[in-house]
This record gives C-alpha cells, sequence and structure tokens, in this order.
C-alpha cells in the first residue's frame, strides 16, 4: 500500500514544490495566486473556522452521499429486475441527470429555504446517478450460469436478486461508490455556493470577495483532501468487508 | 425413476430458424441406474439433461421423475454442470452448502456432511479458499461434492470430468462409483469418452445427431464394483467397439 502510493507522492511534492518556486521566482502577486506556503499560513491562522465550514461541507457529503446509497440500491434492483420498468424509469432518471445541478440549486433554495435540506438533494442528485448506472450493470453482468445455477436451487425472482445478482455485482457497486464518493465533494460545493451560511463552498465565495486568496485555496486544499479520504475509504471498506472483490478493482486513487 | 416419452426439443434461434435439439426421445431409468450419455458434440446431450432438470420446458412429449411431471427444477434433482459454475464471492464450503441453504434445507449436519464430502474428493483444508484459488480441476471436484450434498434421487452430470486431468479422472471416476452406491441415485451422465462411459454404467445411450436422437442403448454387463482391471476384459472392448462404431459409422450399428 505504501509502496504504492510513493510514486503518486512524489508527483504530489514536486507539484508544490514548483508551484512554490514559480511564484517566488516571478514575483506573482499573492491575490492572483499564492504560493503554498502562504496558503499554508492562511490555513493555519484561522484553522478552527476552517475546521468548522469542513465539518458543515462534510455533514452535506455525507447526507447526499449516504442518501444516494441508500435509492440507489434498491432503485437499481427494481430497475434490473424488470425491463418494463427499466423502459419506465431510465428517461426519467437520465433527464435528472441532464438538468446542470447549478441551475437546479438557486430553485431548491427558494422552494425548501436556506437549510441543509436543499443542498443535501443537490449532493444526491449529482451522486445517485453513477451509481444506479454501476449497480444496474453489475446486476444484469450476471454470468447465466449462475442464474442457472439459482434456478436449479429452486430460487425465486427475488432470492435469484439478492442471493446471486446482488453478491455478483458487489465489485461494480463499489466502482460507483468510489464514483459517487468523489462527485458528493462537488455537489455540495455547488448547492454552498448558491446558499449557504458556512461550509468550505462559502468560505471560498466570502473569501474571493475580500481578495483573501490564500484562504479560498486552503479551503480548495481542504476539499481535495476531503474527496481523496472519503474514495480511500470507500476502498478500505471494500477491502475489509469483501475481499473476495477487491484484488478485481485495485484500490488505487486516481 | 426418469422417464421421457417421445420428447422433442426445438430451440427457436435469434434470427427466427429454428433448430430441432431433440426429436423422439424415449427412455426409462431405473432408480438406482447409472446410465452414461455419449454422443458427438451438438447432439442435445446437455438439452436433454436440461430438461429432465426442469431447467428448459419440452417441446414435444413428456418428461417424468419420480412419476411426477416434470415442469420446474426439483428438490429431488441435482445438476453437475459443463462447467464448475461456482459462487465467486463464496469460499469452497459455502458454496457446496450453497442449494441447501437457498432451498431452507440446511440442517445441523449440513456443515458436518459437506467437510466429510470435500474430504472424501481430497479438499480437505480448502474450505476457506475462495474458487479463484482452486485449480480447475477442483473447482469441478467442488462442484460435484455440491451436488451430492443434496442427497439427490437423480443426479444429473454433465460431462463433470471434462476438465480435470487424465489421472484425477480415473480417480474421480471410481470415487463417485464408490458414492453412488451408498447414495443410490438415479445418474445420468454426460461424457465424451466412450471407455469412461462403458467403466461407469449400467446402460450407455448412444446418440447421433441434428436432429439428435437415441442411435443405440447398449448394456454393460460388467460385475460391480467396478475397477480399471475390467477395461482388459472381452465384454468391455465388444462394449466399446459396438458404441464406437454406432457413433462413426451408423451404417452398422449392432457390430457386436
Ligand atoms: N438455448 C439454446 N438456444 C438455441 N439453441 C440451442 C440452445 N441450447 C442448445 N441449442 C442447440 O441445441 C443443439 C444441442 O445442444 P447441446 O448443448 O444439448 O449439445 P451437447 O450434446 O451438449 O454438445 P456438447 O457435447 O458440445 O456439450 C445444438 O445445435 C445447439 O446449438
Ligand atoms: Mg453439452
Amino acid at each position: 500500500m505504501l509502496r504504492s502510493a510513493l510514486p503518486g507522492l512524489v508527483t504530489v511534492v514536486l507539484f508544490f514544490v514548483g508551484w512554490e518556486g514559480a511564484v517566488r521566482g516571478f514575483g506573482i502577486r499573492e491575490f492572483i495566486l499564492p504560493a503554498p506556503s502562504a496558503i499554508l499560513n492562511a490555513a493555519i491562522a484561522i484553522w478552527p473556522t476552517l475546521l468548522n465550514h469542513t465539518l458543515s461541507t462534510l455533514t452535506t457529503v455525507m447526507l447526499g452521499f449516504g442518501a444516494s446509497v441508500l435509492v440507489s440500491l434498491p432503485l437499481a434492483m427494481i430497475i434490473a429486475a424488470s425491463p418494463v420498468i427499466s423502459a419506465a424509469i431510465y428517461p426519467v432518471l437520465v433527464i435528472t441527470q441532464s438538468i446542470p445541478k447549478v441551475a437546479l440549486a438557486p430553485i431548491l433554495i427558494i422552494a425548501l429555504g436556506a437549510n441543509e435540506v436543499p443542498r443535501v438533494i443537490v449532493t444526491f442528485l449529482v451522486a445517485f446517478f453513477p451509481l444506479v448506472v454501476a449497480a444496474v450493470a453489475g446486476l444484469l453482468a450476471t454470468p447465466p450460469e449462475l442464474i442457472e445455477l439459482g434456478r436449479a436451487c429452486r430460487a425465486g425472482r427475488f432470492q435469484q436478486m439478492i442471493r446471486i445478482r446482488l453478491p455478483f455485482a458487489v465489485p461494480f457497486v463499489f466502482g460507483g461508490l468510489k464514483v459517487a464518493a468523489a462527485l458528493s465533494v462537488v455537489g455540495a460545493v455547488v448547492a454552498e455556493f448558491v446558499g449557504a451560511d458556512a461550509g468550505l463552498g462559502y468560505l471560498i465565495q466570502t473569501s474571493m470577495a475580500f481578495f483573501r486568496t490564500p484562504l479560498a485555496f486552503a479551503a480548495v486544499v481542504t476539499l481535495a483532501i476531503m474527496g481523496m479520504v472519503l474514495f480511500v475509504v470507500v476502498g478500505l471498506v471494500e477491502r475489509i468487508l469483501f475481499p473476495w472483490s477487491s484484488s478485481a478493482t485495485p484500490v488505487t486513487p486516481a | 425413476m426418469i422417464r421421457l416419452d417421445a420428447v422433442g426439443k426445438v430451440f427457436a434461434g435469434r434470427d427466427g430458424s429454428r433448430v430441432t435439439a431433440l426429436e423422439e426421445v424415449s427412455l426409462d431409468v431405473a432408480p438406482g441406474e447409472f446410465v452414461a450419455i455419449v454422443g458427438a458434440s451438438g447432439c442435445g446431450k446437455s438439452t436433454l439433461l436440461r430438461l429432465v432438470a426442469g431447467l428448459v420446458p419440452v417441446t414435444t412429449g413428456r418428461v417424468s421423475v419420480a412419476g411426477k411431471m416434470v415442469d420446474e427444477p426439483s428438490a429431488e434433482t441435482a445438476m453437475v454442470f459443463q462447467a464448475p459454475t461456482l459462487l465467486p464471492w463464496a469460499d469452497v464450503l459455502r458454496n457446496v452448502t450453497f442449494p441447501l441453504r437457498l432451498m431452507g434445507r440446511a440442517g445441523g449436519d449440513t456443515e458436518a456432511r459437506a467437510r466429510a464430502l470435500l474430504a472424501t474428493a481430497g479438499l480437505a483444508g480448502f474450505e476457506t479458499k475462495l474458487p479463484r484459488e482452486l485449480s480447475g480441476g477442483m473447482q469441478q471436484r467442488v462442484a460435484i461434492c455440491r451436488a451430492l450434498l443434496q442427497q439427490p434421487r437423480v443426479l444429473l452430470m454433465d460431462e463433470p470430468f471434462g476438465a480435470l486431468d487424465a489421472l484425477t479422472r480415473e480417480e474421480m471416476s471410481l470415487e463417485l462409483l464408490r458414492i453412488w452406491q451408498e447414495t443410490g441415485a438415479a445418474v445420468l451422465f454426460v461424457t465424451h469418452s466412450i471407455s469412461e462411459a462403458v467403466l461407469l454404467a449400467d446402460r450407455v445411450v448412444v446418440m447421433s445427431p441434428r436432429p439428435g436422437r437415441i442411435a443405440d442403448i447398449v448394456e454393460i454387463a460388467l460385475p460391480r464394483p467396478r475397477g480399471f482391471e475390467q477395461e482388459g476384459e472381452p465384454a468391455f472392448h465388444a462394449a466399446a467397439q459396438r458404441i464406437r462404431a454406432t457413433i462413426y459409422n451408423r451404417a452398422v450399428p449392432h457390430a457386436a
């Protein structure tokens, strides 16, 4: 794990070193592009505030991500169970995906008030589609021989779904979960841009309004770290709970 | 135990073409009888087994098991598929017990019996391994254990030893005979090997292709328990010759 993470780590360190050198060498002004050291100083100076905003965003992310998991898996099973239902639901899903979430956020906030609910809904809407698609793909990719084995054991349609298709789909579902985890961070920030009084998205907006660019960058870096941590956590959960699955989908953060 | 009455099976292809996989197949298998089926590839052997298993419906004629018409898979019947068909997420032990658990028939002794069966199949110590950690032959042995654990009255085996090397194959055949004699199940056993069919079976059904029909049924009069030393006996050769003649030259089916 450590050994495989090393090349990525070297790349990241080189990137920041190059950045620091460029800012100093060319004398770039701080409100245009702050050096990593300036970003770090800004983050340390206000760390309790930064932590609060981070927790606020994380709450939205987890609620939206959790909701997307709770909705996607049953929905995927229904879609996979019946071609008719699939034909009825899929177009609606695709339509929800074609609506830009940034456009939807202000409408939701006017309808539901400037509270956590519209933010969680936006996060959910961004995260759930890739999860549904991945889960349906997995459920339908179950080899016909395994389905036939289930039939020979007198499994009904429900048992076939729960005991054969669902376990087979686990590696697919985790692929979808990794994408959904990263996207729910995007969704939460989009919602915070539009209507929030806390959160990293809100922090970026207010910082930029006062040209406190280092602070905005600190928030962006925190978001990146949050996305990576979520991705790794999903991978770890897969390894621990479904060890037979993870070797097929190696855990390497993108 | 198994009765096929003028059974025919026609598959409709994707392009609307029709394939007659089986035509006018009639066969009676007594309880505890071991019947082998040989025939060229594509002559409908797997289809015949799937009909008896209740996995596909007949087009014409009727199939019954234990006096009951087959219209869906039955708990009396267990099948060993042409490929091992193991659950990739379950370990060996859970794979073997899967049908009983799925049918709600797993009892307190299920796991102990599964372990004992695995031991007879030379798989002791592999109970917690995943299928992908096993060789192809070991996977197929797990699939055989899975079928035997159901203690079926009808055991359907579709080239169960096809993936095994010649040595394991001979060893497994004798092991199968031993277990079969203990259980007293009626067995339909598809194989490509004529000598395997003669060694194992009470009767060998020889099928001809396009459309799949029964070309000949050969009684094997060798005494049991069977062993490889019998391969040298004249009765063994006569039966094998007659089967071979039917398969390769259908003009002289009764050369023996
Ligand atoms: N589900 C299906 N749909 C259409 N045609 C089928 C289907 N299953 C089998 N067939 C056709 O039925 C015929 C018999 O197939 P079957 O699998 O029973 O042969 P087999 O004797 O088991 O061959 P092998 O020894 O190669 O396993 C073949 O011509 C095959 O193309
Ligand atoms: Mg076959």
